[in-house]
């Protein structure tokens, strides 16, 4: 491990200012330099800083519903695995045999209630303790305080708000309620969609490689300018947009959650249609009866017609949670310029008339052949290459500066093409990367 | 996984071995769709469909698309959007259209019911778009034959890698 304060200088120009690693000077209130999403050392200390000592999403837990299911993930550039114990408790555990550091689970997913390294047959519960080593004679009388001492690192903290698994590998810190802040609305905003509040995330997820930053694949979601630019192919051949892109004729705003999350917002807008299921291609309630009858049945009629108005969130949820309205998103850092994009659609407990449409919406959206995300992938690689020209070396954030409103939801912006998100990203990307401010 | 070759198929029928011989006008439609497709040449492409369409790029061998997530399932509506949005010539990501060449071969007729004809195949696809990549797999057509000529009514494409990450697939594949 280098330390933070020593870093190896191993970018090629001098004058690069990262090299002083002075956050501070990298982002301003209007503006970003553009090295933070090109420079080596900066990835290897957004890896320390926010996926290690931060809350991370790893997963939700209704990806392993019984005990002994599991999935293998990464935190940053670590694999863990996320298990469902006997006792029903998801653990968080390093992906690395206690012996030599083998990966111990080379499955995406399974169930099994312990796993044994096939390097020298080491065992280790599911619940994380050595539970058997061969031939241990070997070790004499030190076998009984290696088997206490030897299990699964697991991550210092793990948590969950309403079945979405977070983690940090730093033992002390903010709570995890502290960190989600008001974000926490956008995750009880979807499940107000599902009949039982649950989600059940078992479709699969799209692995989609994107040649960019990992923070242009995240900042993008939340950017309400770029749509009728980088997506036109599609309002020209598909079908016009959900609602006006002219913030003179919408009430759609974006919103700085504070924290670094953020979101686009067109709830306001579609209360004032007062209109059901806009979010989901205006389809008539008479098309999803089973479905709805559900929904009163748990909420009502009124909680029911104002959620299914209002519809899903579209909130990206630091550093790496991406609610895409029916889709989950999140994303693996391979390198400065290389991201693993993941999504699947939330698909919700009691809801199966909504849920087969909604794979069919998520192909038709997202992923590496979807309508929207397969431009938005081919922009973040141009975005890249486009980076590596230093004749002006900031990008702007200053759209809608002006007109920001603070209020008691955070900082509100009724143009939704204002870059109100991306300001509350990057603050708080600096706060945690080491700003003073 | 000793039966790998026979659930590739997407098909209970290939657990015995079937020797017919691919109809060579059959042969010829699968190369002439694997020609368009290279070319980008969308419209005769989508053309050459059926309108019970169905083009499908599952993530695994064994997916249910009705249960699982797929990276395209396109029915006859969809697959004109993805052509019309092609055609725009704003579709980023194919802007300017990858070139492409493919070899598609082991040609094996599966099934014949009736009017309709199920051929595995397996390719390669080379594909260069700022880099040089290569995708590979198993094709399953399902072709309807008629006096009209043949028309597609099935693409199914078994990617190599479709368990694992892939690049923008924004082209016909």
């Amino acid at each position: 491990m280098t330390t933070l304060d020593n870093p190896p200088a191993e970018t090629t120009e001098a004058a690069n200012p990262t090299n002083t690693f002075d956050v501070e000077a990298l982002v301003r209130p209007d503006r970003v330099h553009g090295s933070v999403y090109t420079s080596p050392e900066i990835f290897r200390r957004e890896l320390e800083q926010i996926f290690r000592k931060g809350w991370v999403y790893v997963a939700h837990d209704s990806e392993v519903p019984e005990p002994g299911d599991y999935i293998t993930r990464m935190m940053g550039q670590e694999p863990v695995i996320v298990a469902r114990g006997k006792d029903g408790q998801v653990r968080v555990l390093a992906n690395r045999c206690a012996h030599r550091g083998n990966r111990l689970c080379n499955a995406e997913q399974g169930n099994a209630t312990s796993f044994r390294c096939p390097y020298h047959g080491w065992t280790f519960s599911n619940e994380g303790p050595l539970v058997a080593v061969p031939m241990r004679n070997g070790y004499a009388d030190r076998y009984d305080s290696l088997r206490g001492e030897l299990g699964l690192t697991p991550a210092a903290r793990v948590d969950t708000y309403r079945g979405f698994v977070f983690a940090s590998l730093a033992p002390t810190g903010i709570s995890l309620l502290e960190h989600l802040g008001r974000s926490t609305d956008a995750i009880d905003r979807l499940l107000a969609l599902s009949p039982a509040g649950e989600l059940q995330l078992g479709a699969g997820h799209m692995k989609h490689f994107q040649n960019c930053n990992w923070k242009m694949v995240m900042e993008n979601n939340v950017d309400g300018y770029h749509a009728l630019f980088t997506h036109k192919s599609v309002y020209d051949a598909v079908r016009p947009a959900k609602v006006s892109h002219q913030p003179a004729k919408v009430k759609v705003l974006v919103r700085d959650l504070g924290g670094g999350h953020s979101e686009i917002d067109y709830s306001e807008e579609y209360e004032k249609l007062d209109e059901e299921f806009v979010w989901f291609g205006r389809s008539p309630r008479e098309k999803l009866p089973a479905y709805v009858s559900a929904m009163e049945a748990a909420y009502g009629p009124e909680r029911t017609h104002h959620s299914l108005v209002v519809g899903p969130p579209h909130t990206l949820i630091f550093p790496n949670l991406f609610l895409a309205e029916m889709n989950i998103m999140t994303v693996d850092l391979l390198a400065a310029d290389r991201t693993v994009a993941y999504t699947t659609p939330a698909l919700l407990k009691g809801a199966p008339e909504l849920n087969g449409k909604m794979l069919r919406r998520t192909e038709g959206a997202m992923g590496p052949a979807g309508f929207l995300i397969a431009d938005d992938g081919e922009i973040g690689f141009r975005n890249q290459r486009g980076l590596a020209a230093r004749g002006s070396e900031w990008l702007q954030l200053s759209r809608g500066l002006e007109s920001d409103l603070d209020n008691e939801t955070g900082t509100v912006n009724y143009d939704k093409s204002s870059e109100t998100p991306q300001r509350g990203f990057w603050r708080e990307w600096a706060r945690v990367m080491g700003a003073s401010a | 996984m000793t039966t790998v070759a026979n659930t590739d198929a997407g098909t209970s029928e290939a657990t015995r071995p079937v020797f017919t011989p691919v109809d060579p006008e059959l042969a010829a439609f699968i190369y002439l769709e694997a020609r368009l497709a290279d070319e980008s040449r969308y419209s005769e492409w989508e053309a050459l469909w059926d309108d019970d369409a169905c083009y499908w790029v599952p993530m695994r061998e064994g997916d249910d698309p009705q249960r699982n997530l797929s990276y395209i399932y396109d029915n006859r509506r969809r697959l004109r959007s993805r052509i019309a949005q092609l055609n725009t010539g704003s579709r980023h990501a194919q802007t300017p259209p990858s070139r492409m060449r493919r070899t598609v071969s082991n040609l094996e007729v599966l099934a014949q019911d009736g009017d309709t004809v199920t051929i595995a195949s397996n390719f390669a696809l080379h594909e260069y778009r700022y880099e040089l990549t290569v995708w590979a797999g198993r094709y399953v057509h399902r072709i309807r034959t008629g006096p009209g000529g043949p028309r597609l009514v099935e693409k199914t494409v078994h990617l190599v890698n479709g368990h694992g990450a892939v690049p923008t697939l924004a082209f016909l594949i």
